[in-house]
């Protein structure tokens, strides 16, 4: 057998193995059994766009994905149940006929994306910071599509599941909720489309949810059930599953267990420069260009700051076109380095409301939401 | 012949690319419903030999890769145990619970560490 290349996250243990799945470009893969494949980093210094075959790949259940003959035209169809006036069955075909097409370009992020780089580190998939991507979202509105169906006065709560199942029937399957108001918002999608493209098999194939600002929990994937209910349910993945602690910024002391906790829900702030790279070597007095992205839950971002002095002092980055306020924002910044030596290079992005990155991590037992600055160091010749 | 020194160009250009490059081509876009687009890769991830190994390859493998221990940073005993209780009572692994202490040890000397702060 070829020996496989492997890429090397910054943190103990964290080796991977970079493997070629179905429709992908080799991954660095957390896992194998279901897959989790994450977005190797230069990636993001590509494109604003994550590409489809590089976009990254996040499973909860056994069977997963869904085996491809329950996906198919012929088979697939996706149900609007519960307390609606009409119970809906409809193909992709339908849906993409029937309702107003629309789209949104959105970055989705895993909740525990960089879980790995926490301190003390905690226990669940030790992600590098590949576990994020912005793509250009087609679909239908699920708004549109639950007002076809009518729900009753009294619903409550709109459960999402996808065709992607536990193996033994006690393992709980993956129930996404959101209350009946958020669902009705215009934002969210029934999406079929990403980049142009059908779906790949491991992003949901034929069809899944787009929850722009909201952590990838949300996006459930391969979706074939919506099921209107009049109380609350209650599912392991609502409770006790990605849950954060109920305090500001979902952060408490390290090392210790929360009070109270509620559901993640909204990305915070983020920005990463991608270019350079930690351990570029540059010359003193030679010009250079600084880039990279930031994004946040749909503020849109206002102001990039970046240090090249570890923080004593700041420059205001170039923002590039929004695209979308639920997108990745590019940044750039001539540099010239002035005298040798190392150098810490960090951006701080800032948000429409006046929400910001941390310059030291936060912490929370289940390793989501990082959104500390990420330093980036550079030597000087 | 043209062809030929083309065939020669294009090698050494993948050679000057190096290793990394010319492993990682973009893989050609592949029609969604052609058989062989829908095949996974093998599960090849193994875990380190030792006492109780038979235990855990016996029971946490029926529900998923053995990665998903691989890759964690070294846990204390304490939260091996927690993982193998969520597994039996969040998860329905059916383990018997004689079982349990044998997979817990085999964890937290395979993956384990013993310092309580890091």
């Amino acid at each position: 057998m070829l020996a496989e290349e492997t890429a090397v996250l910054p943190f103990l243990n964290g080796v991977r193995p970079l493997v070629r799945y179905p429709q992908k470009r080799p991954l660095i893969r957390l896992t194998t059994r279901p897959p989790q494949l994450e977005t190797p980093f230069e990636v993001f210094d590509e494109s604003l766009l994550t590409p489809n075959d590089a976009f990254f790949v996040r499973y909860h259940l056994t069977n997963s994905p869904p085996r491809a003959d329950l996906l198919q035209p012929d088979k697939f169809r996706l149900t609007v149940k519960g307390k609606v006036a009409t119970p809906l069955t409809l193909s992709v075909e339908e849906l993409r006929t029937r309702f107003e097409n629309a789209e949104v370009t959105a970055v989705n992020q895993c909740a525990g994306n960089s879980r790995g780089f926490f301190q003390p580190r905690v226990q669940g998939g030790q992600l590098g910071h590949g576990a994020m991507g912005c793509a250009r979202w087609r679909g239908v509105r699920l708004a549109d599509l639950l007002k076809a169906a009518g729900p009753d006065t009294g619903a409550k709560q709109v459960v999402f599941n996808g065709l992607d199942t536990p193996l033994v029937p006690q393992t709980p399957d993956f129930l996404k909720t959101l209350a009946v108001d958020q669902a009705l918002e215009p934002g969210i999608l029934l999406a079929f489309e990403m980049n142009g493209e059908p779906l790949p098999w491991l992003n949901g194939y034929p069809l899944r949810l787009v929850v722009p600002g909201h952590y990838g929990t949300y996006w459930v994937k391969h979706l074939h059930e919506i099921t209107v209910l009049d109380e609350p349910s209650k599912g392991f993945w609502m409770d006790p599953g990605y849950r954060i602690p109920d305090e500001p910024c979902g952060a408490i002391e390290p090392g210790t267990t929360p009070k109270r906790t509620v559901p993640i829900t909204r990305f915070n702030v983020r920005s990463f420069i991608t270019h350079l790279p930690s351990g570029t070597t540059l010359k003193a007095g030679k010009a250079t260009e600084l880039r990279g992205i930031a994004f946040d839950d749909g503020h849109g971002i206002r102001e990039v700051l970046v240090s090249a002095d570890g923080g004593r002092s700041w420059r205001a980055a170039e923002l590039g076109r929004e695209v979308d306020r639920y997108a990745f924002r590019g940044w750039t910044l001539p540099f010239t380095p002035d005298r040798a030596g190392k150098l810490t290079l960090i951006a701080k992005a800032t948000n429409r409301l006046g929400q910001s990155q941390p310059m030291e991590p936060l912490w929370n037992p289940s390793g989501y939401m990082r959104n500390c600055v990420e330093p980036v160091e550079v030597d000087v010749l | 012949m043209s062809h030929h020194r083309f065939f020669v160009s294009a090698l050494s250009a993948v050679v000057c690319i190096g290793i990394v490059s010319a492993e990682i081509p973009v893989q050609p876009r592949k029609n969604p419903f052609a058989a062989d687009a829908w095949r996974l890769p093998p599960e090849n991830p193994v875990l380190k030999p030792g006492e109780g190994l038979a235990s855990v390859t016996g029971n946490c493998v029926l529900c998923h890769s053995v990665d998903y221990i691989s890759t964690q940073p070294p846990l204390l005993r304490a939260q091996w145990t927690a993982t193998v209780e969520k597994m039996r009572a969040k998860f329905g692994a059916t383990l018997a619970t004689n079982q349990v202490p044998g997979i817990v040890d085999y964890l937290a000397t395979a993956y384990g560490r013993k310092d309580p702060v890091k």
